[in-house]
């Protein structure tokens, strides 16, 4: 992991759920915004998990089975969860959107603590 | 005609509106919680299997509440009653064994204290559940959803 990178991915799924949150809140429809947003957090979160499948192969973390199934899903609950939003275009769309985030940013979290126990 | 067997048509279904957030955040458990119960019986199995046979049935509950809260087939509210029902007493139960007495959890479990890990989100989730089942089994005018 990289920790500017790392947090970077933490700022900019805090970011998406509370502008989720905020389009739920005004009772706004998403439209394309919502969208090219998290496709960037998850561009973002994309280069973030190869730099750091690519360490963790090469220097094993503790618990590395763990690590790279975060790895994963830090990755791919976004776009299930922009899909699924997406699917039914309503005010909540933002809403699950920010649950999509949340769930991310968590996972983004656990995987720092595993890599800073390796001492990374 | 019998109690079971009011149309499906006249409730509203669960995955709509709000419920589509509900059923966001079910996957995430239920995904977030199978991935877990995977990693320790495949690594660590000996050393808590009690606790990490819980972990997978906890898994399995939130798979079974994703889908049954996400689906609109005849089956899937019932399976969502049940699913949900078993995850409040699940929660319930684990929490204050948990809290009494941690000797036989040493590896924590989504539902140890009250799912204290998770931001108490495991205790919270199966009221809302229970809750968005109940409202959206009665039709619009707040009565039993009866044709």
């Amino acid at each position: 992991m990289i920790e500017t990178l790392a947090l970077a991915t933490l700022v900019a799924c805090g970011v998406l759920a509370a502008f989720g949150l905020v389009l739920a809140a005004l009772g706004r429809v998403p439209g394309r915004e919502l969208r090219v947003a998290t496709i960037a957090v998850v561009a973002l979160l994309a280069v973030q998990a190869a730099i750091a499948a690519v360490r963790a192969l090469g220097a094993p973390v503790p618990e590395q089975s763990t690590f790279l199934i975060y790895l994963a899903v830090s990755v791919c609950v976004l776009p299930v969860a922009l899909n699924f939003g997406y699917a039914e275009p309503t005010r909540w769309t933002g809403a699950v959107v920010a649950a999509g985030a949340v769930a991310t940013l968590v996972a983004v979290l656990r995987l720092q603590g595993l890599w800073a126990a390796g001492g990374g | 005609m019998a109690d079971g067997d009011r149309p499906v048509a006249r409730r509203r279904a669960t995955a709509t509106g709000p419920g589509r957030v509900l059923v966001a955040v079910y996957g995430v458990f239920a995904l977030s919680a199978t991935a877990r119960a995977g990693v320790q019986i495949a690594t660590k199995f000996g050393q808590a299997p009690v606790a990490y046979l819980l972990s997978a049935l906890a898994g399995v509950v939130y798979v079974l509440a994703t889908v049954g809260l996400a689906s609109t087939r005849p089956w899937a509210r019932p399976l969502a009653w049940a699913a949900v029902g078993f995850e409040l007493a699940g929660v319930l139960a684990v929490g204050t064994l948990t809290v009494l007495d941690t000797g036989d959890f040493p590896d924590d479990t989504v539902w140890s204290v009250y799912g204290r890990g998770y931001g108490f989100v495991p205790l919270v989730l199966p009221l809302v559940g229970l809750w968005w089942l109940y409202r959206t089994g009665h039709d619009r005018t707040g009565r039993a959803g009866r044709p």
